[in-house]
């Protein structure tokens, strides 16, 4: 009896822990490449810098991504009234930069509808954006010491927590970024954006961000902030179309295993004129108004 | 008296059948004509036998038993011979004075076992000779001997071995049949529909095979009783319960226990069934789990039971299933879903020539899903589907070469698409949705027009209805920015109460044909439309218990399939063994197929509608099947060539792609080898090719976030590899012990030790590398052997 009982845990085991998964080669070409372009500007004073690079096979070490340094890029304010064009020149390693004028207005601002428009070896790229307000103000930014249980869910120390009101009526999107000691969180986790004061179009407006915007998104639940680091944490308003987009990104990041729905190829709202041009375009453009705020860890 | 009560009887037959039926169908409804009517049953049990052919031997005049065992011919006056024929019985000859009509309970001795040989076939020629296209029986005989993954036979598993079937893989649910999705298939449980019929993410399915007697699978050319699906009807009917004696068997398996328990309440006219399974990892692994786990629930279950009584023209039964998957980790993470049905069900013989049938049906599939921190944070989320059904119909058996039928059903369905709420010590969201209602309703009528000639017909209408009903906020989309991309609300209004806010009338005209060539051999065609008023939405790999189903809506179309189906039946005998085997050939045309925006959000979205493109598919395919159905060894060698594809405005740039269980090849063997009176062999081999999946092609940068690229806009551009197995297994039976009867049954799955993988996938910034990797994930990735022993008592 003991021997069969043996048996039975053995196999039920055995059942519980054969499946596997292995890391294989696959030979995948990429058969178009594509120029990317980064071109998330905002209406705040410093310089602005759009960034052409090209796309590279998936399996290719990131950051070799060729760079282009040869393009036209620049961005018109289309409003009939105020009909102006603000060029971006090419500083280094296919980075290109405008600053803006605040004396002389020439600045983006809140309410108006903006072309941009890229030529680069004959093809043309156009977009257009209208910028959107963002929060009127960031209420605070604070430390919360939070008790935690450990990996791989949180570990206990010090958090911080955003407090900002979405505006007032429906379609309002935005983009939170964290930067800590100056370094943009990067990490996929870390995109944070928010359609109106949630993640999800369940009619709730105006209130304080909810809980996974103003708190998850904003640490690294395994990296508590120590006394002395510095948070920086910017709302960006972005457009719907940027929402979905930045959905798409967190989406196809995470997508994988049994329960994997099919590879998206996320559209950019970049497109070219000639719609038989060879290359692909990737990459979004989108100007944002920004309000941020910062703090400084200090022991409690 | 006699003389003036048989002429009112053949005034009425006589009316009856001219209103019913046009001239030519007419024979043999004048003068003495009589009918010889009953039920075919078990002679040890009691349980009523379907599909038993009753020949009348001099003119070859045949009748078969319904679903429940009835069987009524209608002949002329005189002396006749019958041959009473079935696949597991003994065949037996009845003489029979046909001089008044007379009813006739006929029982058959089940085929003795212990000859040594198996023989696993219908009646001689039954397949030849029935006009049943792409249908396919399989008793729970069968399934047991079929080896099976942890040694537990399954009936959805042994599904998986017949031509036009297949499977994403291991761990999905369901199957899927001629090119359709796994939505698509009615899966019916004494008449309740099941919606999910997976038990451990579809490792076993939910029909317990002790408590079943027969499964038929009916792929194309269906008759118009059935609808609701568009690609194939699973039909499980459950056994009555010995009404004889009382009996028992169950098992102990590697994963779980069965034990079902029948028998008469009153002897020959009332039987109960009681037949339950439940998994035990959770009580072993008990002592092993660390005190963060104490507390942790991990099993499922399910308990069918039936209770029958049968007098001399009524039969009815309450049937009811209940089962439950349940995974608790603790206080932190949680999930269950199930389905329960109750099917309470009436069949009456009005007279010798009018059966008829009254069905309830209750079903529901509902799932939970809990997370928590075990402090103030939690997310609670709960669906369901739930409906509640009427049907009746009548059959009129004219005479052996026309069966008249008409019906009606009914069924109200409510869904909870999800009620979700989550919790913080602020206080809580609700991301409930509100419930969905819908009124399906169906009328169908069908004639089988059985020739003693070559020609067989049978035609059948069937008329359904779906009324999508409030309460309910009804939403008008715009036209999307470009095809293929997520619509958004344009307007929005609220219907009331029961209010009809769409009204679908679909007519389903349902045909089937059988030339007989000779005695041996037939050519068989088929035609269906099909209509779906419900829908899976899912577009992951493998569907998974919570996926979302939804109704039709004002935006979204009943979903429509016409299946043309052609086939060769032959039977021939080589070496003294006899062999069945067909090739049949299908093109199916679906529109109205629910396909997916690029990234659409599925879950818990109130817009749904919005995410959803509306595309067309076709699939099309040839079936051959080749059956040795006596001797020491026996099985079945089926090979599908296949192609299901899809085509969906603003995807693969608007080119067809095959579909996510698109096989171009699959070809199965099943074989099972009678050794001696104690032991047999059995093995199954499956090969089958890659499913096809989309596959990312490049990478760039944007804001410092690595974007994974697909390049151009294709959709399942590339195979995974080819998948195959064989699986082994051998029973040892031991000899029957006063009333015990019990074998060993040893097995090994995927006994070449192959990864096959169900998907890859990829990992983006594998393990914080910055590197892209692909992963091959196998859900069995090594031989699982197992042993269960069964018992039986009686």
């Amino acid at each position: 009896m003991k021997l069969l009982r043996a048996l039975f845990i053995l196999s039920a085991f055995g059942f519980l822990s054969t499946s596997c998964e292995d890391i294989i080669d696959v030979n995948v070409d990429q058969k178009q490449k594509k120029i990317v372009v980064d071109a998330f500007v905002n209406n705040l004073d410093t310089t602005q810098q759009i960034t052409l690079t090209e796309s590279v096979p998936y399996f290719a070490t990131p950051g070799t991504e060729p760079f282009i340094s040869d393009a036209t890029v620049l961005i018109a304010d289309t409003s009939a009234s105020n009909f102006k064009i603000f060029p971006f020149i090419h500083k280094d390693s296919g980075v290109y930069e405008w600053t803006p004028k605040p004396s002389t207005g020439d600045t983006f601002q809140v309410g108006r509808q903006y072309a941009l428009i890229i030529i680069h070896r004959g093809d043309t790229l156009i977009s257009a954006c209208r910028l959107n307000p963002t929060v009127s103000v960031i209420d605070s930014l604070s430390a919360v010491p939070v008790e935690g249980n450990g990996p791989p869910f949180i570990d206990s120390g010090k958090y911080v927590e955003l407090f900002a009101n979405d505006l007032p009526g429906m379609g309002n999107f935005y983009w939170v970024k964290t930067f800590r000691n100056d370094t943009f969180l990067n990490d996929i986790r870390n995109l944070n954006i928010s359609q109106d004061m949630g993640n999800n179009s369940n009619g709730q407006d105006g209130g304080l961000f909810i809980y996974p915007i103003r708190f998850s998104g904003i640490n690294q639940f395994l990296r508590p902030y120590r006394d002395g680091e510095k948070v920086r944490v910017e709302v960006h308003s972005i457009t719907l179309e940027a929402f979905f987009w930045f959905n798409l990104i967190v989406n196809e990041r995470n997508n994988g295993g049994l329960f994997a729905t099919p590879p998206v190829n996320i559209q950019s709202n970049i497109i070219p004129l000639n719609k038989n041009m060879e290359r692909g375009v990737a990459g979004f453009f989108c100007i944002s108004d920004v309000r941020s705020a910062e703090i400084r860890i200090k022991e409690f | 008296m006699h003389a003036v009560s048989a002429c009112m009887r053949t005034l009425k037959t006589f009316v009856v059948t001219f209103i019913l039926f046009s001239a030519p169908f007419v024979n043999s409804a004048f003068g003495q004509s009589f009918t010889l009517s009953g039920f075919v049953k078990d002679s040890l049990n009691g349980e009523s036998i379907k599909g038993v052919q009753i020949t009348e031997i001099t003119s070859g005049a045949t009748v078969s038993s319904n679903s429940y065992g009835f069987y009524s011919i209608t002949i002329k006056m005189g002396t006749y011979n019958f041959r009473v024929n079935s696949a597991d019985f003994e065949p037996k000859l009845l003489s029979i004075s046909l001089i008044e009509n007379l009813e006739l309970n006929i029982e058959l001795a089940p085929k003795a076992e212990d000859i040594g040989e198996v023989n696993v076939r219908a009646k001689k020629n039954d397949n030849v000779k029935k006009i049943d296209i792409s249908t396919q029986s399989l008793s729970g005989k069968v399934i047991k001997k079929i080896p099976a993954f942890l040694g537990e036979a399954d009936v959805i598993k042994s599904i998986q071995l017949l031509p036009g079937v297949t499977t994403v893989g291991e761990g999905a649910s369901g199957f899927n049949v001629r090119g359709g999705s796994i939505d698509q298939n009615l899966v019916l449980m004494d008449d309740a529909p099941v919606f999910n019929s997976a038990h451990l993410f579809g490792f076993f399915s939910i029909f317990n095979p002790d408590a079943v007697k027969d499964v038929q699978l009916i792929k194309g050319g269906i008759p118009s009783n059935y609808g609701g699906r568009l690609s194939s009807v699973l039909d499980v009917t459950t056994k009555d319960g010995n009404n004889k004696t009382y009996q028992g068997s169950g098992g102990v398996g590697t994963i779980f226990s069965r034990l079902t328990l029948e028998g008469p309440l009153l002897k020959n006219k009332a039987s109960f069934l009681v037949s339950g399974r439940r998994s035990y990892i959770d009580v072993l692994a008990a002592p092993f789990l660390n005190e963060d786990l104490k507390g942790s629930q991990f099993y499922f279950y399910d308990l069918t039971t039936k209770f029958n009584y049968q007098n001399k023209r009524n039969r009815f039964f309450i049937s009811s299933y209940a089962g439950d998957d349940i995974f608790y980790a603790a206080d932190a993470f949680g999930v269950k879903w199930g389905n329960n049905t109750v099917t309470a069900r009436w069949n009456h013989v009005f007279n010798k020539r009018l059966f008829s049938n009254v069905t309830y049906y209750y079903s529901r599939y509902r799932y939970n899903l809990e997370f928590s921190n075990g402090d103030d944070l939690s997310f609670n989320w709960t669906s369901y589907i739930f409906n509640n059904s009427l049907k009746s119909d009548v059959k009129y058996y004219l005479n052996p070469k026309n069966e008249l039928g008409a019906g009606f059903q009914s069924t109200y369905y409510i869904l909870r698409p999800g009620n979700a709420i989550a919790k913080n010590s602020l206080g809580s969201n609700n991301f409930s949705l509100p419930d969905k209602f819908g009124l399906e309703n169906a009328v169908y009528l069908t004639e089988d027009f059985n020739s003693t000639g070559r020609f067989s017909l049978r035609v059948g209408l069937r008329i359904s209805q779906f009324l999508y009903l409030g309460k309910s906020n009804v939403y008008n989309y715009r036209e999307p920015f470009a095809p293929g991309q997520r619509r958004f609300v344009d307007s929005v209004w609220q219907a009331g109460d029961n209010e009809v806010i769409t009204n679908y009338i679909n007519p389903e005209p349902r045909l089937g044909f059988k030339y007989q060539l000779n005695k041996s051999a037939s050519i068989k065609g088929g035609y269906n439309r099909m209509v779906q008023y419900l829908h899976l939405i899912s577009n992951t790999a493998a569907s998974v218990p919570f996926d979302v189903w939804s109704l039709s809506t004002n935006n979204i179309k009943p979903e429509l399939a016409d299946q043309y189906t052609i086939g060769y039946f032959k039977n021939f005998t080589l070496g003294g063994y006899e062999f069945e085997s067909s090739f049949e050939t299908y093109y199916k045309d679906l529109q109205n197929q629910v396909d997916y925006v690029d990234g659409a959000n599925l879950l818990l979205n109130e817009y749904l509608e919005g995410e959803l493109i509306n595309g067309v598919g076709r699939a099309y395919g040839l079936e051959a099947y080749l059956k040795k159905s006596t001797g020491k060894l026996t099985g079945w060698i089926s090979y599908t060539l296949s192609r299901s594809e899809r085509q969906s405005n603003g995807i693969n740039d608007n080119e067809w792609y095959p579909s996510r269980f698109d096989r171009l090849h699959n070809l199965y063997v099943v074989a099972q080898y009678q050794h001696n009176k104690s032991w047999d062999f059995a093995a199954n081999f499956v090969l089958s090719s890659g499913t096809p999946t989309t596959f990312y092609t490049g990478q760039y940068t944007v804001q410092g976030y690595t974007v994974p690229d697909a390049g151009s806009n294709a959709r399942n551009n590339i195979r995974n590899p080819y998948y195959h197995r064989l699986d082994l297994s051998a029973t040892y039976t031991k000899k029957k012990k006063g009333k015990w009867e019990t074998n060993w049954v040893f097995s090994v799955y995927n006994a070449y030790n192959r990864r096959n993988p169900f998907s890859i996938y990829f990992s983006t910034n594998h393990e914080n590398t910055g590197m892209n990797k692909a992963i091959q994930f196998s859900v069995i990735g090594s031989i699982v052997p197992a042993i269960s022993y069964n018992f039986k008592w009686n």
